[in-house]
């Protein structure tokens, strides 16, 4: 069984990580330094199948891995192109206690869970469970080398992750040759000669070593590797050994970073993981933080700089910033500090992630958010919709031909899928009550059959919905709502039923309905051939069955044509759609878009809330005082819309006409005498008007409105609105 | 693609005690939705068991849900890798929450598993569950 | 070997005094670019910094570094503009090497609707002094190579705007090297040093208690992150600010290749790669309000898919660190800055997700109002009684993110 090794494989045994098999090959790590084998230190780092930064000795050898050993001044490089390798599934396991590390801490402590009638969930590192981070939930995010795991515990997560070793810090520490006592164990278990060793503190077990006398003092090697361990007696005296490995056993600091991440949850350690960490004597020279290569110099130098707190130390010195995240450095950070005449000082915020994952794998079990489709969606497609997200939903943009959709608006008859468009049913003994209160028109003055468009106020008198009441009863209303506000709008509805405790029902019935709109002066015409002999007024709506569908047919118009919308249940939309397309062949029927659909309201002067309002639109600021009662007792937002209509108006939403050229863009500035004055929100060429329209927000100058503008460097005109058919005939007819 | 068909119900807000006691018929699939929502499949036939209760109840033909049974081991596993909560044990059950990122209504039996979204996120979650 | 090691800044620290002419509360950006700019500017030095922990270490030490003046408002381009250009001369004028680095920002559009937005930002930002284009997906993809012009199938670009000036900095550095240019000139900087009181005399604000004992001043001024609601109140002031925590994540280093800042005004998410080779990726807010440092799995998870949908060579860049910081929203997405109306009390706040890019024209304004007692033209805009005034800096298309 081999692996490849910068391009050349090399041969393993059964069980090695890839650090062993590496060393087993005589390869050291680029990293250099003392190898912990545990998964604390950076030094074993290479780029394993193509990801870098992985920890070789946490790392299983396979047949075929291909491992680049990182470049020892260099960063690795970004990866060009990702290989379009599958996505990382997901899995949630639950249980009531989780514990992170199967040592004899987490065992004691597994079967203590389940002696007390819980069910586990028991990680493992050793088979490659690595918990990266503890959120809220609580939740234990896990790598492994297939999937990623959320692991849901109940009650609490135990951590057992145990202890890490202490690193030497002095002159030499960086060379090959230096292991932990655990893992000089390790290496010697599997086999490996460690050649003549050298035991600094408690030796390991089941390795020939000699022991050295005396405080570690430095190491010498040549071209890299370690060939004498150099020691100081308490006399003074340096003794020198001759070897090929040096093994420390210089003290230990829990494995404490899940821990301190799951502050204020139910986290708790056991083992040693819960130890007080060693304090290791301040060294007086060598390389701290092998991640950024900062030297004990460097933390000298900075300290003089004027750094005193821990948290400015490592910023400056980027000490514990890299990739073991201060599992090397953090003992000898806080052993300086202390030196230095700081109490003790704690140790740094624990943030995720511990052990790392990759973007792919920590995105495992999400999706984007889903667009809604209407029930039409395919019929949409099939005709050749070009679809354009909107208000959370797909929606026909136009079917290729703009021009065509608008003249079949204005000359003939067309269809367009408005079932996006918000919808609601508020009904009981207070839903009169609940409306007044909410809205600030007056309901009650809508009669049976009848619907009114009304504006929706937050309580700083700012316009953020508009839509229909449709009464059906005097304890029963239709609501509609614009198509992106109607989620917002129904918890506005549900928060207020709830504080001022009405005695209402409210169903959101937006996924319910299908809504089609028909549309063009010819709708009458084809609604007839549809069985509808009767259509309602202007304002008013009925139910009725067209094309055999149960409808309920509301009478009004936002494209400035005779229209009817036809509200009806969803899974019958596709039998009205094709029914209404068929029977309108005769009528030049064809559907149109949005983009067809904001030319024609553009030119009836409809505002769209959300384009043309912002977050400080007034009823005033649109010219729609109108359709505010303030002579009501109270609405949201009545107190902010009296005390703001006291105080001059500094801008207004207005209509205005180019002199001649094209439309302006969308967003275009307007300035009055070279100054600003305010910017376009809705533009369009009207081909019914032969020029463009626009509506923008045009600031008071002295408290005058300017009558002719520059847009774009050409001249443009106030004028009222609609641009179109200024009596309604045609919406009316 | 795995295909979610729209299911025919009523959909019922009322008084919660209306609904506690509401006399649905044995054979259709009642689903309580919230403390005073509750969908019925196949619709109901005789509304009155509710509106001569709360006669401010809304009753509406509801087709705006799709749903798709699934056989219990395939749920299971389509739930482990969708589902970050936790699925209720007993069996019959009923639970709903974000599965796939969709909001989700389960109702779960002892050999299949019926999942219900609202039809506008039908496609998207046809294409999660073949992911 | 690390480049990347503050070398320069020095730091000299005093003992408090009991009176000062200014304290500045919360030694973040925005306070202590205040007290830079009044001793260079002013040549007002007798000032003083409070600091309750280090300083940087709120939201100035936890942003994403982005240096931009694309907005959608004129006020707010004319003031970040402002910035953009202070920050182009900051390493000169402190001498310090604050890893000031222009790269361009990418804004994408994944719909007709978004393209029109990006069409409009460009428009506005010419006429008032920032340079934006619209970009074609072909622009695009020039600028950044590494960009999935299909968005995964899923969310395909069709266009976006390309504001070439936008920039990073360490945040760690400016920070530093604008209180070290303050202490340089006799600006005291008190560390470990928490405000618990507001000293008042009538309707006058005249100093703070403080954890070192109380201090006195003619001027205080608040440049807190975060807790700004709590210590207005103080002031009998009743703050129109929600905040909410944002969060960003970073991966491992690698060698320098990834230049401009991408970000997605429909998945809400940006990307950059830092000076240290780090790749930077962040989000939009948490909907939910509140003062928690606390990282999230669901947003981790969540911005790693969008952020790949446009980059897809992320997904295999290995984390290193995500983390937290607390935005101060106002509701109009857009700063406080000014006069309060309790005398001898002003304020800078309403940060959100913009402060790190305001902090030199933040600093440079409110220390020229302080100094003159007048505000300056360039900020009146963002007063605090513009709420009563009915005057809101509505700035939707530039709010959430970064």
């Amino acid at each position: 069984m081999r692996l490849i090794v910068d391009g050349r494989p090399i041969s393993y045994e059964p069980g090695d990580s890839l650090l062993i098999a590496l060393l087993r090959a005589d390869i050291q790590p680029t990293g250099g330094g003392c190898l912990c084998l545990g998964g604390d230190c950076a030094n074993c780092l290479a780029t394993v199948d193509g990801v870098s930064y992985v920890r070789t000795c946490q790392t299983a050898a396979k047949p075929g891995t291909v491992v680049q050993l990182h470049h020892t001044q260099k960063y690795p490089p970004l990866p060009q192109e990702d290989e379009a390798r599958p996505a990382v599934p997901a899995r949630n396991l639950f249980s009531d206690v989780v514990i992170i590390g199967a040592g004899e801490a987490g065992r004691t402590a597994a079967r203590e869970a389940e002696a007390a009638g819980k069910s586990i969930n028991l990680l493992d590192a050793t088979y490659g469970e690595e918990a990266i981070g503890i959120y809220p939930g609580p939740l234990v995010v896990v790598r492994t080398p297939h999937e990623t795991l959320h692991v849901h515990a109940q009650d609490e997560i135990i951590v057992a992750t145990g202890a890490a070793e202490i690193l030497p810090i002095v002159p030499g520490s960086e060379l090959a040759g230096l292991l932990t006592r655990r893992a000089a164990e390790k290496l010697a278990q599997a086999g490996l000669d460690l050649g003549r060793v050298v035991a600094i503190g408690t030796p390991p077990a089941a390795v020939d070593c000699q022991l050295a006398a005396g405080e570690l003092l430095r190491f010498e090697g040549e071209n890299g590797r370690l060939h004498t361990v150099i020691t100081q007696t308490e006399a003074g005296q340096e003794n020198r050994y001759a070897c090929d490995t040096a093994v420390l056993n210089l003290g230990l600091h829990p494995r404490n970073a899940l821990l301190r991440m799951g502050h204020n949850l139910p986290v708790r350690a056991v083992g040693d993981a819960a130890l007080e960490s060693d304090i290791p004597a301040c060294p007086n020279e060598g390389v701290v933080c092998p991640c950024e290569g900062v030297s004990v110099a460097d933390l000298e130098t900075i300290w003089e700089q004027g750094f005193h707190e821990m948290e400015l130390v490592k910023r400056a010195t980027l000490a514990g910033t890299g990739t073991c995240q201060g599992s090397t450095c953090l003992p000898y950070l806080r052993s300086f500090l202390l030196k230095k005449g700081k109490t003790l000082q704690p140790s740094f915020t624990a943030r995720p992630v511990t052990r790392q994952l990759t973007v792919g794998e920590v995105s495992a079990g999400t999706h984007h958010h889903a667009t809604a489709r209407t029930a039409l969606d395919a019929e949409h497609r099939r005709l050749g919709a070009q679809m354009e997200r909107s208000g959370g939903w797909w929606r026909p943009w136009s079917y290729g031909d703009p021009d065509g959709e608008y003249w079949a608006v204005r000359e003939a008859v067309s269809l367009m899928d408005v079932s996006t468009l918000g919808k609601m049913i508020v009904s009981g003994p207070d839903a009169l009550e609940f409306l007044e209160r909410l809205y600030p028109t007056k309901v009650s003055t809508i009669k049976d059959g009848r619907s009114r468009y009304v504006l929706l106020l937050n309580e700083r008198g700012y316009v953020f919905d508009d839509g229909l009441i449709c009464k059906e009863s005097d304890t029963r209303y239709s609501l509609t709502f614009t198509s992106g506000g109607v989620s917002h709008a129904e918890m506005w509805l549900r928060d207020w039923a709830a504080s001022w405790q009405m005695d209402v029902h409210i169903l959101h019935q937006t996924m319910s309905l299908g809504a089609i709109n028909v549309t063009g002066p010819l709708t009458k015409q084809l609604l007839a051939k549809a069985g509808l002999a009767n259509p309602p007024g202007w304002l008013a709506h009925t139910k009725a069955e067209v094309a055999g569908v149960p409808c309920h047919i509301f009478r009004l118009s936002f494209t400035g044509e005779l229209s009817f919308e036809l509200h009806h249940p969803a899974e019958d939309s596709v039998k009205l759609w094709r029914a209404l397309l068929e029977w309108g062949q005769e009528f030049g029927i064809r559907p149109h878009g949005l983009h067809t659909l904001l030319r024609l309201r553009l030119e009836k002067g409809h505002i769209i809330v959300g384009q043309d309002t912002d977050f400080d639109s007034t009823p005033r600021r649109i010219h729609h005082d109108w359709a505010v009662k303030l002579e009501k007792p109270a609405f949201i937002g009545r107190h902010a819309v009296e005390r703001t209509n006291k105080i001059p108006l500094d801008k207004l939403l207005v209509g205005l006409e180019m002199a001649d050229g094209p439309a302006p863009m969308e967003g275009a500035v307007i300035w009055h005498d070279g100054q600003f004055a305010g910017h376009i929100t809705s533009s369009a060429w009207s081909p019914v008007l032969h020029k463009a329209v626009m509506l923008g927000w045009l600031h008071y100058f002295d408290g005058h409105l300017p009558e002719t503008v520059t847009i774009d460097g050409r001249s443009a005109r106030r004028v009222p609105v609609p641009f179109y058919d200024k009596e309604a005939a045609r919406a009316r007819a | 693609m795995p295909a979610l068909k729209r299911i025919a119900a009523t959909r019922i807000v009322a008084q919660p005690q209306v609904l506690d006691s509401a006399d649905v018929p044995q054979s259709s699939l009642a689903l309580r939705f919230a403390a005073d929502e509750l969908f019925v499949t196949p619709p109901l036939q005789d509304e009155t068991i509710i509106t001569a209760h709360d006669p401010h109840a809304i009753l509406i033909r509801e087709g705006g849900f799709a749903g798709i049974w699934l056989p219990a081991e395939e749920a299971a596993l389509f739930l482990a890798r969708n589902c970050e909560w936790e699925i209720p044990n007993g069996r019959p059950a009923f639970a709903q929450g974000a599965v796939a990122s969709i909001p989700t209504k389960l109702w779960l039996e002892d050999e299949q598993v019926l999942f219900i979204v609202p039809a506008p996120y039908a496609h998207d979650f046809a294409e999660r569950m073949q992911d | 070997m690390n480049e990347f090691q503050e070398k320069l800044v020095n730091f000299k620290w005093v003992e408090p005094k009991k009176t000062y002419d200014v304290i500045i509360i919360g030694g973040g950006g925005h306070g202590l670019a205040t007290a830079y700019y009044l001793a260079t500017r002013h040549n007002i030095t007798n000032v003083a910094v409070l600091e309750r922990n280090y300083i940087g270490g709120g939201n100035s030490g936890r942003n994403t570094t982005v240096i931009r003046s694309n907005y959608g408002i004129p006020e707010a381009v004319r003031f970040y503009q402002r910035s953009v250009e202070l920050y182009q001369t900051l390493e000169d004028e402190t001498e310090r090497w604050i890893m000031h680095a222009q790269k361009g920002i990418l804004w994408m559009a994944h719909g007709e609707t978004a393209v029109r937005a990006e069409k409009a930002r460009a428009e506005i930002n010419t006429a008032f002094g920032a340079k934006t284009v619209f970009v074609t997906p072909k622009e695009i993809k020039e600028i950044c190579p590494e960009v999935d012009l299909t968005g995964g199938g899923v969310w395909p670009i069709m266009g976006g705007s390309y504001h070439p000036e936008a920039a990073t900095a360490r945040h760690d550095r400016v920070n530093w090297a604008l209180a070290e240019g303050a202490m340089k000139r006799g600006v005291h900087v008190h560390q470990n040093t928490a405000v618990t009181n507001l000293i008042k005399s009538g309707n006058r604000v005249i100093g703070v208690e403080t954890t070192a004992g109380p201090m006195h001043a003619n001027v205080v001024m608040s440049a807190v992150g975060g807790h700004v609601t709590g210590l207005a109140a103080l002031a009998g002031l009743r703050l129109p600010i929600r905040t909410h925590p944002l969060q960003a994540f970073v991966t491992n280093h690698y060698e320098q290749k990834f230049h401009p800042i991408v970000a997605s005004t429909s998945l809400l998410t940006y990307v950059s790669q830092t000076a240290r080779g780090e790749m930077l990726i962040g989000a939009e807010i948490d909907r939910q309000p509140s003062y928690s440092y606390r990282s999230g799995h669901h947003f981790l998870q969540t911005c790693a898919h969008r952020a790949m949908t446009m980059l897809p060579f992320l997904r295999q860049l290995r984390i290193l660190r995500q983390w937290t910081g607390v935005c101060d929203m106002s509701p109009d997405y857009s700063p406080i800055m000014g006069f309060t109306g309790v005398d001898g009390f002003v304020l800078t706040t309403g940060w959100g997700t913009w402060g790190f890019k305001a902090i030199p024209a933040g600093g440079e304004q409110m220390a020229q109002l302080i100094a003159t007692g007048e505000t300056p033209e360039l900020i009146a805009p963002f007063a605090l009684d513009r709420f009563a005034q009915d005057r809101t800096m509505a700035d939707r298309g530039s709010a959430g993110t970064h």
